[in-house]
């Protein structure tokens, strides 16, 4: 295993702007750490330094490097507290999923990394959230959302044309708006990349509506990846999907990742256990434990942990 | 909701059709055919009787020329013997009038009624809102009748004693009489009048729009007035539509409040007169048949005033198919998936 470090960011894109961070590129066969795999003791460190080693779980080496944070986080509706002091940070480079019992704080914990916790007005915030080491509290909203985009749990194209639908952040986002001819080659590399091109490309003007659900949930990701977000937020985004949807839904999310930091939130163990390579574990609005998917669902650090993902794979 | 039942609507149509089904079916088919033969005969019945006034007049029937309350008059009193009945009519001022305070009222109405549904649906504090809608519609049910007597009672006399200067009154004394009852207060008025129900109509459209929609405007960075703009309101067009269509209708039947404050007479105002000309009279078809109602056992008479009910039964006509085709359009993406 051989480690190298580089200054600048090999990639290019719009996430090119972004100050370059210090980051370790591994080259090396990366053994993929699956359930069960790991052997070894809890890793106290885990989540506290800068930068980890990526357990690749498609065999590919990727980049990991850090893309936001929270800080103390808590969100409080009226007197209920949802989150509760959650510190927890989200790399490029690796999928991060949010596990824990219905009500834990999982989708509001999702929506405040792009502040669409706002939107409802009892929702109050108090703790910091990062992105690329800015505050997100010091930008525009409509800046950091384009940022963070967001897949939600039921799939939610517009009433337009497939074409519309991806091209639409791209349209609404500046004052002018772009030709179609502009337009085009980024529709289509969205559609690709979110795994959908094949099926969509001979009735792009057809509408979004009539798509099955799967390729609505696919659609609505290429809608997010149109804007070339950094980080991709995930609300159970195959729960109201087939087995084979959600498999095609699944691959895209491990290919995105290389590209896009991810968080998925899922009440599919073993979902998590396929795609995740972080796993966090919330319960009750508290963040349990976070770490490898390998250490947390095969070797807990805690007891409350272990009582749920031993359900899962028991 | 959604993309489910798009998906599933076949095959529950074709989920048992027992006899009752079958019954009903018929039932209602007979139904809707009875009602669609009625307003079929209806026409032809008033196209029949209209005939008489078009072949007289040829094209001409639509031109200018002359006082048309003068040549109403003349046919009013034509001789006995019906090889001399007068025909002669250049209805132009009517058909203009008519175009002119619909077209008027119910544009501004539509600007207004969508803006004042934004605000309801999006930014009114909770208070107000449970105030503002009962009262909207309320005020969607008020009869026309009312409306034109506040018109003729508090609004006319204020536009005369305030708005229009003697000097004014005394330019156009020759030709007409600045009393008040001007296209003005007739276009405010039926605006007043058409705008609850368009509200109304825009209100409930809005409200279901799927909040999921302005959320994903939302979560790929789009302001909030913009998705309302490109998302909610692309949305709703369909109903846009539908609502402008009844508020059409509305106004180009509203017979009463128009020839109470509108000044009832057969003159087209002219907008070369500048400022002067918002404050001249005027009187749509439907005022004319209203205002006239006691002369059609005149033959001639009556059958100028079937001429009359033609021309806006074939406008509402060509008016329901528009709409229809505008909306069938608008909702090619929305698959009805609202
Ligand atoms: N708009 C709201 N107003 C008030 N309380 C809310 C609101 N949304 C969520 N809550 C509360 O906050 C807590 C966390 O909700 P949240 O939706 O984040 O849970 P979750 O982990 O996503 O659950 P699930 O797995 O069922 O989606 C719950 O107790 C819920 O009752
Ligand atoms: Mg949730």
């Amino acid at each position: 295993m051989e480690l190298k470090e580089e200054g600048a960011r090999t990639g290019d894109g719009p996430a090119a702007e972004v100050p370059p961070l210090r980051r370790i590129v591994v080259e090396s066969e990366t053994v993929p750490i699956r359930v069960g795999d790991y052997a070894g003791p809890p890793d106290p460190e885990y989540g506290k330094e800068p930068w980890q080693l990526a357990a690749g779980l498609d065999g590919e080496p990727t980049w990991i490097e850090e893309r936001m944070r929270t800080e103390g986080l808590s969100i409080a509706y009226g007197d209920k507290r949802a989150v509760k002091d959650v510190s927890i940070e989200v790399n490029s480079g690796e999928v991060l999923a949010l596990i824990g019992p219905s009500g834990c704080g999982k989708t509001t914990l999702l929506r405040s990394l792009n502040r669409l916790v706002e939107l409802t007005p009892a929702a109050k915030r108090t703790g910091r959230i990062i992105l690329d080491d800015q505050d997100v509290d010091s930008f525009d909203v409509t800046h950091l959302r384009s940022r963070v985009g967001m897949l939600f749990q039921q799939p939610n194209p517009f009433p337009m044309s497939i074409f519309d639908n991806v091209a639409y952040g791209l349209r609404e986002r500046g004052s002018k708006k772009p030709r179609r001819r502009q337009l085009e080659p980024i529709v289509v590399d969205a559609l690709e990349r979110a795994g959908l091109w094949d099926e969509v490309s001979s009735n792009l003007n057809h509408p979004a509506l009539a798509l099955s659900g799967g390729q609505q949930q696919r659609l609505c990701i290429a809608r997010s990846l149109a804007v070339s977000p950094e980080v991709l937020l995930l609300d159970e985004p195959c729960s109201a999907l087939d087995p084979i949807s959600t498999g095609i839904i699944e691959e895209t999310i491990v290919e995105l990742r290389s590209e896009v930091a991810i968080v998925i939130v899922t009440h599919n163990l073993q979902q998590a256990a396929r795609i995740a390579d972080r796993v966090a574990f919330m319960y009750l609005g508290d963040m349990v434990e976070s770490g490898p998917a390998g250490q947390v669902f095969g070797a807990p650090r805690e007891a409350r942990t272990q009582e749920y993902v031993g359900g899962g794979f028991g | 909701m959604e993309a489910a039942t798009l998906t599933e609507a076949p095959a529950r149509a074709t989920l048992g059709r027992d006899r009752t089904d079958r019954r009903v079916e018929l039932l209602l088919g007979a139904l809707a055919s009875t009602i669609l033969l009625l307003i079929a005969g209806m026409i032809l019945f008033v196209l029949i009787k209209a005939l008489p006034s078009f072949t007289h007049n040829g094209l001409a029937w639509f031109g200018a020329g002359g006082s048309v309350d003068d040549q109403l008059m003349n046919i009013f009193n034509s001789p006995a013997d019906p090889a001399d009945y007068v025909y002669k009519l250049r209805a132009w001022p009517l058909l203009y009038a008519t175009a002119l305070i619909t077209g008027v009222a119910v544009f501004v109405s539509v600007v207004f009624s969508v803006l004042s549904g934004i605000f309801i649906v999006e930014f009114a504090p909770d208070r107000l809102r449970r105030v503002i809608e009962p009262v909207v519609k309320l005020l969607a049910a008020v009869p026309s009748v009312i409306y034109g007597l506040i018109g003729i009672l508090v609004v006319v006399p204020w536009v005369a004693d305030h708005l229009i200067s003697e000097d004014r009154k005394a330019s156009v004394a020759y030709v007409i009489q600045l009393d008040g009852t001007s296209i003005l207060v007739g276009i405010f008025i039926l605006t007043i009048m058409i705008c609850p129900i368009m509200i109304a109509i825009i209100v409930d459209a809005l409200r279901s729009v799927p909040e999921k929609w302005v959320e994903g405007a939302a979560a790929l960075g789009v302001n909030r007035w913009r998705a309302m703009r490109t998302v909610s309101l692309r949305a709703i067009r369909p109903a846009i539509v539908a609502a402008l269509v009844l508020a059409t209708a509305r106004a180009l039947g509203e017979a009463i409040m128009l020839s109470m404050v509108a000044g009832s007479v057969g003159f087209a105002p002219n907008p070369l007169d500048g400022i002067t000309f918002l404050f001249e009279p005027a009187r749509p078809l439907a005022s004319t048949i209203v205002d006239n109602s006691e002369g059609l056992s005149v033959v001639p008479f009556g059958q100028t005033m079937y001429a009359f009910a033609a021309i806006l039964l074939i406008s509402s006509a060509f008016l329901s198919f528009a709409g229809w085709a505008a909306r069938k359009s608008f909702s090619r993406y929305t698959l009805g998936a609202r």
